[in-house]
């Protein structure tokens, strides 16, 4: 039952992600898949695609008269567009939007870019990326864990946090795509360490490349290639040597992931004539890494990590019980997360806008589910507490599902929750 | 993957592009418009962005296409949307005074299609920039023909 559970989850998942977006793109009330955020991702992919245009001017006029709304600004100086977000979702979704315009031609739907078929593809590009990372967290957590454990880890981070609503409410942000990114580079960082074959190689420097050009802050996550399962810092000089002995593989990805970001670069001297940009500038948001809300970010009901996804609290115990191949992860996935929670918390605006829970995180997801696996293994060792932790497991997986329909029906505020408008709204549908 | 189920998936491809071809919701499909309103008097009205799409039936031989502007064009000039069938240029319609519904009678070419609809797209020579970029209100779309 549960080998075959564990088969078929990701077949599961597809089905209720399909069901979930069938049920929330077809109320008349519905709002576009392309959209806040998912508009200024994807609005490369027309712009080069349709319009044969680089500069984002064509787009601006055709649609409208030669601005953009918030988001995209022209920048001083050059007086060319800078679109606050970066390039890697837009060039994984091109795929996607290849066949979407393929078939626009075919039904002879307006090739504007934005049209029915554009939109779908968009927002179906996220969903499909999220089934392609959790296949690829499945694979890792199936070499180290007991199937039932991975099975259940697979079931937590799915429903147990906001992952699923950024798959399916929300695929056109750039989340979804970021978690496949990082559960590739959790594989692939393990297989190369066991054996640095070329095409392991390669596709590490691709997968590192994508991450930085989809989530620029999320090249501090690339720290966990050279840590990975460095235990104490008397290996650290061990593992200069074996950087040093793979020199080859290490400039050959460094190369390939640096071809990777060089479009964004090219596009930032483009229109600011500096290869290296605070894209967020002219909106006046920047890092306050002196006075992070670390507390407000982790635990706070208007967007605390922990609040609206309990179950990762399972993680962090997890964290203090790892043994074998969890606990050499933990030292590099300790500080990639610490490191990554202090950038996420500087942001000047920590509560990343309009959200259901704190969506900077589901982008290193795939490392908290390596200790939620850990955790449930210890569990499953001490009989007597399986119960306990099942029913706990279950109720906080539970909750996030039910808080999430509650955000898809607007019960929730976007912003600033309040513990009284928490407690007010708990579990009402109205 | 086996020859049965190869065949199966290139029949199932081949079925839903036959489908798509044409399909018969096409005609409720439109892109670059905001949702219906109503204005005081009970004239229904939708606002296009700075371009906007939608179809018609083929049968229809002309069709009476209500515009205004709201916001007048730079400098106080006319707004103009330009009209296009497939692709073709049809018309240029000039809005001269915002506040005022024009209503303008253009025939559909009659050109040999197998499709249910045509396509028409209207670009907007300016847009109005507020909490939401907008072109102009267009009204309910009266079409002439056997199917109007």
């Amino acid at each position: 039952m549960i080998r075959w559970g564990l088969r078929y989850f990701v077949g599961f998942a597809a089905v209720c992600g399909l069901a979930g977006y069938l049920w929330l793109f077809t109320r008349d009330s519905a709002d576009a898949p392309i959209r806040s955020d998912g508009y200024f991702y994807y609005l490369y992919a027309p712009s080069w695609l349709i319009y044969h245009d680089v500069s984002l001017e064509a787009v601006a006029q055709d649609w409208n008269g030669g601005v953009y709304p918030g988001g995209i600004e022209r920048w001083p100086g050059t007086n060319r567009w800078l679109n606050r977000l970066p390039i890697g979702v837009a060039v994984l979704m091109m795929p996607f939007v290849i066949v979407a315009d393929l078939l626009t031609r075919w039904s002879n739907l307006p090739r504007d870019g934005f049209s029915l078929y554009y939109q779908h593809a968009a927002a179906l590009a996220g969903l499909a990326y999220f089934l392609v990372g959790l296949a690829v967290l499945r694979r890792t957590l199936s070499r180290y864990f007991a199937p039932a454990v991975t099975l259940w880890t697979l079931v937590a981070i799915t429903w147990g946090t906001n992952l699923f609503h950024y798959a399916v409410y929300d695929g056109t942000f750039s989340h979804a795509f970021s978690f496949a990114l990082v559960c590739a580079l959790v594989e692939l960082t393990d297989l190369w360490w066991a054996q640095p074959a070329r095409r392991l190689t390669a596709a590490l420097g691709l997968v590192a490349g994508l991450i930085v050009i989809t989530r620029l802050t999320n090249g501090l996550l690339l720290a966990l290639v050279p840590a990975w399962r460095l235990t104490s810092w008397s290996q650290v000089g061990g593992r200069v040597d074996d950087l040093w002995q793979r020199r080859g593989a290490v400039l050959a990805m460094s190369a390939l992931a640096a071809a990777v970001v060089a479009p964004q670069l090219a596009i930032y001297k483009f229109a600011t004539n500096h290869w290296i940009v605070n894209s967020y500038a002219p909106y006046g948001l920047g890092f306050t890494f002196l006075s992070p809300h670390l507390f407000g970010a982790l635990f706070s009901t208007q967007r605390g990590l922990f609040f609206w996804s309990p179950v990762l609290l399972l993680a962090v115990a997890g964290a203090f019980v790892a043994r074998g191949w969890a606990r050499q992860v933990l030292p590099a996935a300790a500080v990639v997360f610490a490191l990554n929670a202090w950038v996420i918390a500087s942001w000047t605006e920590w509560q990343y806008g309009a959200s259901y829970g704190h969506r900077a995180f589901i982008d290193s997801l795939a490392l908290m589910a390596i200790f939620l696996a850990a955790f449930f293994t210890w569990v499953g060792e001490r009989p007597r507490l399986v119960p306990p932790v099942a029913a706990v497991a279950t109720l906080a997986t539970a909750l996030s599902v039910v808080q999430m329909i509650q955000y898809w029906l607007r019960v929730w505020p976007v912003r600033d929750t309040t513990w009284e408008q928490y407690r007010a709204l708990f579990l009402t549908f109205r | 993957m086996t020859r049965t189920r190869l065949v199966a998936v290139a029949a199932l491809l081949v079925l839903g592009l036959a489908y798509l071809r044409d399909p018969p919701w096409l005609g409720e499909v439109t892109s670059g418009m905001l949702r219906w309103e109503e204005d005081p008097p009970g004239t229904r009205f939708r606002w296009t962005i700075g371009r906007a799409s939608f179809f018609v039936s083929s049968a229809a031989t002309g069709m009476t296409l209500p515009l205004r502007a709201v916001f007048p064009g730079p400098n106080g000039r006319p707004v103009i949307v330009r009209v296009f069938v497939d692709d073709r240029w049809l018309a240029d319609i000039e809005l001269p005074r915002p506040e005022e519904w024009v209503q303008t009678r253009l025939p559909l070419p009659r050109t040999a299609t197998t499709r249910r609809f045509r396509r028409i797209d209207l670009h907007i020579s300016r847009t109005a920039v507020g909490p939401f970029i907008l072109g102009v209100m267009t009204g309910e779309i009266r079409l002439e023909g056997p199917l109007s």
